[in-house]
Parts: C-alpha cells; structure tokens; sequence
C-alpha cells in the first residue's frame, strides 16, 4: 500500500518518468533500427548515390530491378538457399539433440564439440572451408586417391552454391540444437514411457511423442533458419568470392545489395530498393511459416 | 484533448523522416583553395594501411614537418586496407573527411565529382613541376579541369615464374615468353604437357590487361567505353582457348590477386604478376619456389608497362588549407619519397628521383635487379585503370569475361554486354 502510494507520488511529480527510464532504450533503437530502417525506405524512392544527395525518382528503382537479370539471379539463390539450407537446420538439430541428450559418459565434450562452429567467426570458416574445398584441397586430395578424381566444389556455380549450403548447416547446427535441447527438456518422460509400454518403437516414439511436444520449436527454428537463409551473405561472399562466383551467378541478394550501395560510386537509391524487396520477402516467409503452423494445429 | 495512437506514429515517423532530407547533403560550405596563408594549426592525415609496417618513419616526417612549420599539429591516423573505400565514402558522406586523405586515382575521381578534393591546378600548382609529368596528370578526371591529389609513390612489377615447371613442360626456363603470343603458346604447352594439372595463368583479364594488350579502353573525352572493339575481342578469345585447355587455371572465373598469389606460392599455376615486396615473400614462404624462381618483364603490346599510382588529395572543405595542401606537399616531395623508397620496394614519383644511383645500379641481387628494371620501365609506364573504372564497372567487366569463357556468350557478345553496363554505370555517376 505504501510503496503504491509512493509510485503514485514520483507520478505526480515526475510525470515523465517512465519516459526517462525508456529513454537510452528508446534511443538505442531509434538510432539504429527505427531510422536506418525508415531511411532506407525513403532512399528507395530516390537516385540517391553515396556522395550525391538524390532525387525523388517514384517507383524507377522498383521498375529497374524487374528488368535487373542480376536482381533475379540474386532473388533465385536466396530462394534455393532457402530450400537447401532450411529442412536441413529444422531436421538435423533435432536429431542431433537426441544423441546428446543422453547423459552418458563425455558427452558433454561432444555438446561443446558440436556447438564450437557456432563460436567460431565465419571468415576463419569461410577461409578453411575454401582451403579443404580447393582444386588442390584435402577433400579433393581424398577423393583423387579413392579415385573419383577432382571436383570443382569452388568453381562450378551449383556446386559453390551447395558448398556455401553445407557451410551454413555445419555451422548452425549446434545452435539450433541448444534450443531443441530446451524443448526436449520439458517433453515429459512419462510420454515416452507410456508409449513404449504400448510398444512403440524408437522411430514410433519420436514421430508421436517427441515431434509433437517440440513442433512449435519447430516452426520457430524454421522461422529464424529461413529468416537467415534468405539474407545469406558471408557464406557465399567467402566462398565465391566479391564477384559472387562464376560470372556472378552465386550472388545473392544481399551480395547485391552490397555490391550496388557500397563504395563512392554507390547507388544507395536503387541498394535500398533491393534491400525493401529483401525485407519483403522475409516477413512473407514468417508469415508463411507461422501460418503453416496454424493451420497444423487446427 | 486526446491525441490519437495513428496521429502519434504519424508525428513519430515524420520526426524521423524529416531529418532525412538533410541527409547525404555534402553542401556544408567551409574550405578554401587559397593555399597561399600562413601554414598553422591541426590537420588530421590519413593512410591507407601504413601504420604496421612504417610507424617509425611517419611518426618522423610528422615530427619535421611540425618543427620546419610551428604551431602545426598532425594528427595520423591509419585505415586497414579492407575496406579503405567504403571508410573514405562514409566519412565523405558523413562530412568527417580528414584534411589529408592517401587516395589511388579511382577513388578521387567521386570525390572530385562531388566537390570533395581540393583542385592542386589552382590551389598548389607551383609544386607540379617537382613530379614527373604523367604522374601529375594521373589525378585528372576526364570531363573535369584540375588535378585532385599530389602524386606519391609508384608502382609496377615484373612476372614471376616457375622455371622448374617450365622445365618439366619442355620449355626453356631461361627463354620466358616475352610477347602475347609467345605467352599464349607457351601457356597451351605447359597445360598439355601437364595433362591440365599447372595452369600458366591463374586470373581472368582485367581492364588493365586490355590496355596492356593495346585495346583502345575509353573514347579521348572519357565518356564512353570502347574495350569492345576488334583487338578486346581479340585477347578474350585466347584467353577462352586458354581456358577450355586448362591453361587459365579453372578457378579463375573467382580468383582474387591474393587467391592466385597463393596459387603461384603452392606451384599450382606457372605464371603470376607481382612486385619487388613479393621476393622477400617467396623467400619466406616458399624456400622452394625462391629458389626456382624467374623474373621477366611484364608483357605488353604497347611497349609501356601498367603502373599503379598512390596519391595524396586534400579535402576541398579543409579549415586549414594552407597547412593541409603544405603538409599534403611535404609528404609527397623529392626528400621524402626517396627516404620511403628505401624503406619499402615503391618508387617515387618525383622529377629525377628514378635517376638516382638507388635505382640504377646493380649490386648482383635479384632485390635490385628487379627495382632496377621497374625504375627503368616507370620512365614510360601508364597507369591503364581508367580514372573512371569502378568497383561496379570492374565486376561487370568480370562476370561478362567470365560468361565468354564458359562459353555462355561469345568474346563479341560479352564484351559488349559489358561496355553497355559500363557506359550505364559511367552516366549514372554523373
């Protein structure tokens, strides 16, 4: 009663106060979220260049793009990146998850071993991955000497693409599994216990136990994986190089948008319109995910 | 009276949007080209990822430079080489230019485009005769008058090559090629001999290979691309030759200079351009390749060799023009240029200094040969990286050579996609 009269007090005096605790938070995401944010959509409609102030030019950036084959090059490898990289991360994490989750002598080294190229910067990743994928690398050295001879991992435009794929599992892997790890914590053991005394197997018991009780982990790590997977750039920017592979035909959008805004001469107006497309498209494939899920639990 | 929520976000996004039309306005007055004051007070200069290697040697000339002008202070500060053009074009954009700004000629030209870079034709040109003729104007902007930086160190090199892996091809190991031809030769030979295990070549050509092989790059008023024509044609159809041969290593298409300097290290590919700097690497890196190694002349069509040309452009909105252009000129002048020379394998660009006994005189080591022999070449070297080229431009001239090579369009075709993106790109800059 007291302390509520107190609260009551500092209101009447200091009606701004909770503005003022909100401030440093509020400044924070107005400096760096909310205005590069509304900045970048105001751009889109201008010629902005990096040191030229630009014009409102309407929708011509938006129209430029259509006609922009570098623009759907981009837009097809985010897409297949997509595709590739997120069943992957929904699925392997999880069944990562259940091998480690077993407390069994030095397990806990395999759960730090799998979650070390979390930690690790992508640009040393990036750099040995292209090392052991080189024309001359150890994966090539090996397979030169079970005889299947070389393979152009960093050379050929699918290849690179599905090698920069293999790069973004094998380094996500151990952080989606943490968060499966949660979600398998609260599955109650009484359900597998129940399940197996009806005499369901192993593989019975994951589709409709474990499944079950982590799907909406599910769709979150689906949401968070496509999320990323859409906006891949180190990957791809290591691996393929700034040219974005062959001719250019691994770059992705981001790539794109680097390519274009960056620099004196960037084109920070038509950048920007790409980078509008980008954001876009990924509140589109939230939306889908969740949707996905609605209708799954209805 | 109450306010509602949408007219709150509407104010909201308006207090944000507002402010945005003053963004990326470069219209904030300042600066003067009068360079003719007294030389006092705090300029900042910046380098471009010098400060590892040569801290004792600028810390030096700052210090003279503050006790010949007193009542100056310099303030150094260094910038990585990753990136040095994206940190140059935030603090343009940002109006936190530094007063003295180590630039290459393609990173000037959009800074003079944008009135950033202080024109030395008017503000300094009683130095101009202290350099050599071609490196003063390598600061000039076609369609713009003036010269926008103070020309500082050189540099060119010869070839590198592998004599043991010419050997193993039959090739003479003290015949290197020495003319396209020969090169290109020589290059189908060693991938045949080798069963397409060494490539000679390991990149795809750039702009400036074009201007070595005698390809006409721009139109004489800078406002068009012209390496479409009948000798670019010409080049990119050998290169395609050596590519379906393996004679152009097959990783290429995204090879970087320092993915294909490591291919040369590892004896993967035959041939590599390089400078002196590079000797001292093969000495430490790769024993072996040190001590196989050829040095031979760069080829060109031309007879002139490509240089690269470091400058140094005063910021046209400076406070303290007089002290930055002096400052920017002290730096740049005969007595330093020299001194650095002989720090690190550059060559200055000033009047004469190529002519001093450093640069002309054997001592019997591969180091001097190969600074001999490039001094010599620099007498008429071009720096054949047009002005204008962008990093945009570059890209697209990779991608439409690449396309040619994997046989997605043809030399002629491609070419003249990339003229046509190049020519966009050029009138889009303005």
């Amino acid at each position: 009663m007291a302390s509520s009269t107190a609260v009551s007090r500092v209101r009447r005096q200091l009606p701004a106060s909770p503005w003022l605790l909100a401030a440093p938070g509020l400044l924070v995401t107005g400096a760096f979220i909310l205005y590069p944010f509304v900045s970048t959509l105001v751009n889109a409609f201008t010629d902005r260049r990096t040191l030229i102030p630009g014009r409102f030019v309407g929708l011509a950036n938006f129209r430029e793009l259509l006609h922009d084959d570098m623009f759907w090059t981009g837009l097809r490898n985010s897409t297949l990146y997509v595709l590739g990289v997120v069943p992957a991360l929904v699925v392997l994490p999880l069944l990562l998850a259940l091998l480690v989750q077993k407390n069994i002598p030095g397990i806990t080294f395999f759960r730090s071993a799998f979650y070390t190229p979390v930690v690790a910067s992508i640009v040393v990743v990036g750099l040995i991955w292209v090392w052991l994928l080189d024309e001359r690398g150890l994966i090539n050295s090996l397979l030169e000497t079970i005889g299947v001879g070389r393979v152009g991992f960093l050379s050929d435009q699918w290849l690179l693409l599905i090698s920069a794929m293999a790069v973004t599992v094998w380094k996500g892997l151990g952080y989606y599994m943490i968060i499966y790890l949660a979600a398998l914590g609260n599955v109650p053991r009484e359900l597998h216990e129940a399940a197996a005394v009806d005499g369901a197997g192993a593989v019975r018991r994951f589709r409709t136990v474990t499944v079950p009780a982590v799907r909406s982990t599910m769709v979150l790590v689906g949401a968070l994986s496509s999320v990323a997977a859409f906006k891949v750039f180190s990957e791809v920017y290591l691996m393929a190089g700034p040219s974005g592979g062959p001719a250019g035909e691994d770059t992705t959008l981001v790539m794109l948008v680097q390519r274009t805004g960056t620099g004196l001469t960037g084109r920070v107006g038509y950048a920007s319109a790409l980078s509008v497309v980008v954001f876009v498209v990924t509140v589109v494939l939230m939306l889908l995910v969740l949707r996905a899920d609605r209708r799954e639990r209805t | 009276m109450p306010i509602s929520r949408r007219a709150t976000a509407a104010a909201a996004v308006a207090a944000l949007v507002l402010p945005l039309g003053a963004c990326g306005s470069s219209d904030d007055g300042g600066g003067s080209t009068d360079a003719s004051g007294k030389v006092e007070g705090d300029v900042t200069f910046q380098t471009w990822n010098l400060r590892a290697n040569f801290k004792p040697y600028f810390e030096g000339v700052i210090a003279e430079f503050e006790k010949q002008y007193p009542g100056t202070r310099v303030k150094w500060i260094d910038q990585p080489a990753e990136g040095y053009a994206d940190k140059i074009s935030a603090d343009a954009a940002g109006g936190t230019l530094p007063d003295v700004v180590n630039v290459s000629p393609d990173l000037v030209a959009p800074l003079a485009q944008a009135g950033l870079a202080l024109d030395l034709d008017k503000a300094a040109v009683k130095y101009r005769k202290e350099y050599l003729e071609g490196a003063w104007a390598g600061h000039r902007i076609p369609g713009m008058t003036g010269t926008y930086a103070f020309p500082w160190y050189l540099n060119t090199g010869p070839l590198f090559y592998n004599k043991s892996l010419f050997e193993e091809a039959g090739l003479d190991p003290d015949q290197p090629p020495r003319t396209y031809d020969e090169l290109f030769a020589d290059a189908l030979r060693m991938a045949k001999e080798s069963d397409g295990e060494v490539a000679t070549l390991a990149n795809v050509p750039t702009i400036e290979d074009f201007g070595r092989y005698g390809v006409p790059l721009m139109n004489k008023e800078g406002t068009a691309f012209t390496f479409n024509d009948p000798k670019g044609v010409e080049l990119l159809t050998k290169y395609k030759e050596l590519y379906d041969a393996k004679a152009l290593d097959p990783q290429a298409l995204t090879a970087t200079p320092e993915s294909s300097g490591k291919k040369f290290l590892t004896e993967a590919v035959a041939m590599n351009p390089g400078s002196a700097l590079d000797l001292g690497n093969f000495k430490k890196q790769a024993p072996n390749l040190y001590r196989d190694i050829g040095i031979t002349d760069q080829i060109t069509s031309t007879g002139h060799v490509n240089m690269y040309v470091m400058g140094v452009m005063v910021n046209a909105r400076t406070k303290r023009t007089p002290a930055a252009v002096a400052f920017a000129h002290y730096v740049t002048d005969a007595e330093r240029q020299m001194s650095f020379a002989k720090q690190v394998a550059i060559f200055p660009s000033t009047a004469g200094s190529l002519d001093d006994p450093y640069f002309t005189e054997q001592d019997g080591t591969d180091e001097t040969r190969v600074r001999v022999a490039a001094a010599k070449s620099l007498k008429n070297a071009v720096n054949y990286t047009p002005v204008l080229f962008s990093e945009q431009m570059k890209t697209e001239l990779r991608n439409e050579v690449a396309k040619a090579l994997q046989g997605k369009e043809s030399p002629q075709e491609a070419l003249d996609n990339a003229v046509r993106a190049c020519d966009r790109l050029l009138a889009q800059q303005g």
